[in-house]
Parts: C-alpha cells; sequence; structure tokens
C-alpha cells in the first residue's frame, strides 16, 4: 500500500483532492489492467466480462462421458483445479481493488462535522469477498442457490445503520461482489467508478443541500455575534441550536467562545471587534497574506480567528475585525475582492449588533 | 528483501510466467495432443465395436457447454467437422466429433432469436431452419465473428411444424420433414417436402409415406421427426424421432427401408448425422442428463 501511495501522490501531485487522487488511482488499476490483458488475454477477458454472454473463447475440449482417461477432463474454461483456483484468486484481487476506493470515498466525504464508521468500512471491503464467492459457487446451479438460501436463512443477523447512505455504500458492495462473482468485473470496474466521482462531487458541492437552511459558518457566527453584543449577557441565542449539537461539537463551540470572550475583552469594556471575515479559499497561504495586507490598511485592528482546513473542499479562514467607521462594510469586500480575488472563492463581512445599532442611528439622525 | 522488493520481482517474473503458461502456440500444441490421444482412443473402440456388432456400442459421448445445453442440429462440414446449434439462438458451433475439440462458435447478426430447430449445409451456403418454416442463409463465419444472413419464408409453416432439415446434394435440393402436419387430410401420413435450390416458393414437391409403412412392427403410435441426414453411402434418407426414440431409413422416392429403435440411451435426441468414415452422430438436448452429442459405428 505505500507503494500505491506514493504513485498515487507522485501522479496527482502530492494533492489532497479526493477527485484527483480517484483519478490517480483508476488510471493505474487501468494501467496495471492493461498490462496484464496483454500478457494474460484469456484469463482478464474471463474475470472481466464472461457473465455478460456467449464470449468466444477459442477452442474448448469437451469431456467424453465414455472415458475416465485424463484427456476426457481437459477443459481450457473453468474446470480444471488451476484454472479455477486462478479465477477465484483473480475475482477476489478484482472485487477489492473496486472496493478500495469506495472506502476511502466513504471515510472522506463525509457532511461536516460526520464521523465514519469504522465497522462499515470494514464490511465494505470484506462484504464483496463473500458475495463474489458465494456467486462464483452458485452460478448456473440452481440446487446451489436454494441451499445457500436456506443456509443464510438459518443464519440472521440484523443491524441498524446510522446513517442511511452507509446502505448506499453496501448495496455498492454487494454490486461489486456479484459483479466479480459472475466474472464481469467490467461493468463492477464502471458502477464503481461513476458511484465515486457521483458522490465525490455530490459532497463537494454541497448538492441538495437546503437553500433556507443556513450553512455551517452562518450557525456558528449568529452565537459568536451575541457574545460580542455590548450587553454581555453572553445568552444563547438559539437554544434549538445548541441542543442539536453532538457533544464534540458542543465542546468545540464552547471552546470558540472562551476564544473569542478572550478576544472581545470584559463585560464592562466596548467591545475590541465588531465584526467577522468570513474567505473560503483553496490557497490559504496565499490568500491569508493578501487579505492581512488589505485588514491592515482599512481596520482599526484585526485577529486572526480560525483557520479551518478542508480537504476536497475550499477552507475557511475566520478573522475578528473592528472596521475604522470611514471604511464602510462594502469597501473594505471590495478591497479584498481586488487585492486577493484570484484566490478566494467568496468573502463575507458579518457586523455585530452594536455597529447595526450605531448604523441605524445615524440614519435616523440623518434623515430627522 | 523488503516488500517493494517483493512487489517488483513479482512484477518482473508475471510476463515470463505468462510467456511459458498460454501462449496461442503452446495451446496450439496441447490441443494437439489431445486430440492425437482421442483419436486413438476412437480407432481402438471403433475396432471394439466392430468385434461386436451386434450391440451398438457407442463409441463416444461429448458433453456439450452450457451454451448448447438445447442443441439441436447437426450438419457435417466437408472438413469432417459438425456445426450445430442450439435451439433458442443463432448461434452456430463448430465441434470435431472425433476429438470432441469444439472448434469455434460464431453466430448470426444481431443474436438473432428463433426457435431454431435444424441446420444443413449446401455448398458454400449454411441454412438454419425455424420450426415455421423460415430459412436463414448465411455463410459460415470465424470464430466470435456474427454473420449477415437472408431470410426466406417457406410460407410451409401453415402446414406443418418442421424440425428437420437435411441437403440432398445429388438433386440440390432441401428435404424438409414434417414433425406434426397442420393439414387434416394428411395426418397419417409422413409429409416430406423438397425445395430445390435456388429458393422458390413455387417449386416444392412433396412426399408423403403412409406411417404405417413407417411405424412397421414397432410399438409405436406416430413418427415423429426431430432431425433428417442423407446416408453418404446409399443416399437413403436417415431420420430421427424424439419422442419415439426411433430411427428410420427412407429412399429418395419414400419407400421404408427400415425403422428400428435408435441404438443407446437417448433422453431428447434432436439431431442426426452421419459422416464418410460410417460414424452416426445423435446430439441430444439436457434433459436430466447434459446435453451431448453421442456417437456411434454407423450400418447402412
Amino acid at each position: 500500500m505505500p507503494v500505491l501511495k506514493e504513485m498515487i501522490d507522485v501522479i496527482t501531485m502530492k494533492s489532497d483532492r479526493p477527485v484527483r487522487r480517484l483519478v490517480a488511482y483508476y488510471a493505474i488499476v487501468a494501467v496495471v489492467v492493461a498490462i496484464l490483458a496483454y500478457f494474460f488475454p484469456g484469463e482478464i477477458a474471463r474475470i472481466a466480462a464472461k457473465g455478460l454472454g456467449d464470449v468466444p473463447e477459442g477452442p474448448t475440449v469437451l469431456t467424453d462421458a465414455l472415458s475416465s482417461s485424463p484427456t476426457s477432463s481437459v477443459s481450457f474454461g473453468p474446470g480444471t483445479l488451476f484454472d479455477v483456483s486462478l479465477t477465484t484468486v483473480m475475482i477476489l484481487i478484482g472485487a477489492l481493488v473496486l472496493i478500495l476506493p469506495v472506502t476511502w470515498v466513504y471515510m472522506s466525504a463525509r457532511p461536516s462535522g460526520g464521523q465514519h464508521n469504522q465497522n462499515v468500512v470494514q464490511t465494505l471491503i470484506i462484504l464483496p469477498l463473500v458475495v463474489a464467492g458465494i456467486v462464483f459457487i452458485v452460478q448456473n446451479s440452481l440446487a446451489l442457490a436454494f441451499s445457500l438460501a436456506g443456509v443464510v436463512g438459518a443464519v440472521r443477523f440484523r443491524t441498524t445503520l446510522r446513517d442511511s447512505r452507509d446502505l448506499v455504500y453496501i448495496f455498492l458492495s454487494i454490486v461489486v461482489g456479484f459483479a466479480a462473482g459472475v466474472q464481469s468485473l467490467a461493468v463492477g470496474a464502471v458502477i464503481s467508478v461513476v458511484f465515486n466521482f457521483v458522490l465525490v462531487l455530490t459532497w463537494h458541492y454541497d448538492y441538495g443541500r437546503n437553500m433556507l437552511m443556513p450553512t455551517a459558518s452562518a450557525q456558528w457566527s449568529r452565537p459568536l455575534q451575541a457574545l460580542a453584543s455590548p450587553t454581555g449577557d453572553h445568552q444563547i441565542p438559539d437554544r434549538d441550536l445548541i441542543l442539536s449539537l453532538t457533544p464534540e461539537n458542543a465542546a468545540a463551540l464552547a471552546d470558540r467562545f472562551t476564544r473569542v470572550q478572550k478576544a472581545v475583552g470584559s463585560k464592562k469594556k466596548k467591545p475590541r471587534f465588531d465584526s467577522i471575515l468570513t474567505v473560503t479559499t483553496d490557497v490559504v497561504s496565499q490568500a491569508q497574506g493578501r487579505i492581512e495586507n488589505v485588514l491592515e490598511r482599512m481596520t482599526k485592528r484585526w485577529s486572526l480567528d480560525e483557520i479551518v482546513t478542508n480537504v476536497g473542499k475550499p477552507s475557511e479562514i475566520y478573522y475578528l475585525t473592528r472596521l475604522k467607521k470611514s471604511i464602510p462594510r462594502d469597501v473594505l469586500l471590495t478591497a479584498i475582492h481586488e487585492s486577493a480575488g484570484d484566490v478566494i472563492s467568496s468573502v463575507d463581512l458579518e457586523t455585530g449588533a452594536p455597529v447595526e445599532k450605531e448604523k441605524k442611528e445615524k440614519k435616523d439622525g440623518v434623515s430627522a | 528483501m523488503t516488500g517493494r522488493g517483493w512487489l517488483v520481482l513479482l512484477l518482473c517474473a508475471m510476463p515470463g510466467v505468462a510467456a511459458c503458461r498460454d501462449t496461442p502456440k503452446a495451446r496450439a500444441a496441447e490441443l494437439q495432443k489431445i486430440a492425437a490421444v482421442r483419436k486413438q482412443e476412437l480407432a481402438r473402440r471403433i475396432a471394439t465395436a466392430d468385434a461386436a456388432p451386434e450391440m451398438a456400442l457407442p463409441l463416444a459421448m461429448w458433453i456439450m457447454p452450457p451454451q448448447l445445453r438445447e442443441i439441436s442440429g447437426l450438419a457435417l462440414t466437408s472438413r469432417g467437422t459438425v456445426l450445430t446449434h442450439d435451439d433458442n439462438s443463432g448461434r452456430i458451433s463448430e465441434i470435431d466429433p472425433k476429438t470432441g475439440i469444439l472448434v469455434k462458435a460464431f453466430s448470426l447478426i444481431g443474436n438473432q432469436k428463433e426457435d431454431f430447430e435444424a441446420i444443413t449445409i449446401a455448398g458454400n451456403d449454411i441454412y438454419l431452419m425455424a420450426s415455421d418454416g423460415k430459412l436463414f442463409r448465411f455463410r459460415e463465419g470465424a470464430d466470435g465473428q456474427q454473420v449477415q444472413f437472408m431470410m426466406f419464408d417457406t410460407g410451409l409453416g401453415k402446414k406443418c411444424e418442421f424440425e428437420s432439415l437435411a441437403y440432398e446434394p445429388d438433386s440440390t435440393r432441401l428435404v424438409m420433414v414434417c414433425k406434426r402436419t397442420l393439414d387434416k387430410q394428411a395426418t397419417k401420413d409422413l409429409v416430406i417436402y423438397r425445395m430445390p435450390l435456388p429458393l422458390n416458393r413455387g417449386t416444392f414437391s412433396i412426399v408423403q409415406v403412409p406411417l404405417k409403412q413407417v411405424v412397421g412392427s414397432n410399438k409405436w403410435k406416430s413418427f415423429r421427426p426431430s432431425d433428417i441426414t442423407i446416408d453418404p453411402f446409399t443416399r437413403n434418407y436417415v431420420i430421427i424421432a424424439s419422442h419415439e426414440k426411433g430411427l428410420l431409413v427412407l429412399t429418395p422416392d419414400g419407400d421404408v427401408v427400415r425403422s428400428e429403435p435408435l441404438p443407446g440411451d437417448h433422453r431428447q435426441p434432436e439431431g442426426v448425422a452421419i459422416t464418410k468414415d460410417s460414424i452416426l452422430l445423435i446430439s441430444d438436448e439436457a434433459n436430466v442428463k447434459p446435453a451431448a452429442i453421442t456417437l456411434y459405428k454407423w450400418r447402412p
């Protein structure tokens, strides 16, 4: 495996992006299969596309039912001990090769804060091997299929999956196992490739997210604003939101409250920062340098709050800022866009309640 | 040695192993070896059968692969091999009956699905017949090839259900035997249609043989032919019936030479052919036993 990882690193130039790594993996597999197909065309055809129909296999020696001589049972198709063993090993390795990237996708493409289940990962690897073995034995035998149904019926197991998406992975694992078992690994390969890429892309673009629901960062910023309120009562603004957090997330939130409190100072004093600048970018270091130059020029004070590094999707940088009165929000955002527009995906400035209040008073005063 | 070292060694060794193991040349050599051994064995069995002509011993029984589970017609090629096909697909397989080697397989373009019942060879053309009397004409293809075909409807589907087809080289005509006649006036006859080549709907002739003569002293209630072939020595029609498990020899004029039970134990005999070196081939569809082609010594 370290060799494979090194090869993938070389091809992807050590990129952490799942799509690139998947492409690299499948490219390596394709090259290896092409080499094997060149040297072992018969064997590769047998495990890759046999189940699809009657594939011509060239001359085949038929069995003579009247003879017990060794030549009577010689066959170039599956049948000899060597061929059956070789085919079995090859379909199992093929199933393993196809299911490995699925487990990687399962482990990495989780919703924010979601944890993968190690049992499911291990099941995903083992299941296709078992299914392939069963299908390979049962193939074309109704009697064996019924026997298998009887045996499996006797073994009861029930398990509840935590995430309904895990079920899809399990199904895919079974499909790959079936494809391997009926010696149609080509079908399994296509399904594995399409499944992985569709899944990574839907995860990358957060496909299906309810537009009315606040984003993760927005959910965090509101309690932070409340914390930074001049009254300093530190009340939790959205009880339901807090209750919906997992213990890990609640701990992270608490930690963040503490850090922000340190930044804003004591209750009685005027808050040191009155806004949060959120930047999403693929190149954190470049974006950071340019944004900080702008902040240096256009804010009264600023502090880097947090950098959330994501693999496969843009990372997020959070700054606590206090704007100069002469610099409106839009001017700052425009300046950031001008300075770092080519390296950032998005930028947003959320201002706290005192600023909004001040602005409103000013506006009222002008209108009066 | 490290794990990576072993991996590199394995990758380097693979081509060598592959080269030694499974080259076309090595495969052909192995096939030749098997064929030689089997021909020798067949010669020994023929000698044994000749020594006891009254026993009708099978000379060989080749078990068919799954794609020929419903093996139907047989047709001899000029090379001494037989062409055969599955009942419900236009896939033709070539088998060497003396060595039991499935030489190649090709199919009609578009993987035609019909109730194919019989096959015969007329010169360079191969004819495959469906039970409703449709004839599919095509040329022999290479292994794995799909071949173009021409379909000709004899129009006899309304009169008969067919399972038998043979080519009579002397009179360049196709011979088709009716398995079940739909013509109420001919229910007590065995009806044989003969169509001269090139095919033309209006040029066929009919031979009717009373079933009584066909059945003779056998205990059959009827005689429903499942295939026909031409005896290469006498030019007589040799017809087999699956249900009755019987064999009928007729002259081209329709005179019964003999009718008798088939030799050996056959579950569902669907095809018949006779080689120029006096070997009778009978194909059986899978029915409790696996599909097979059985060889007997042919005595005209």
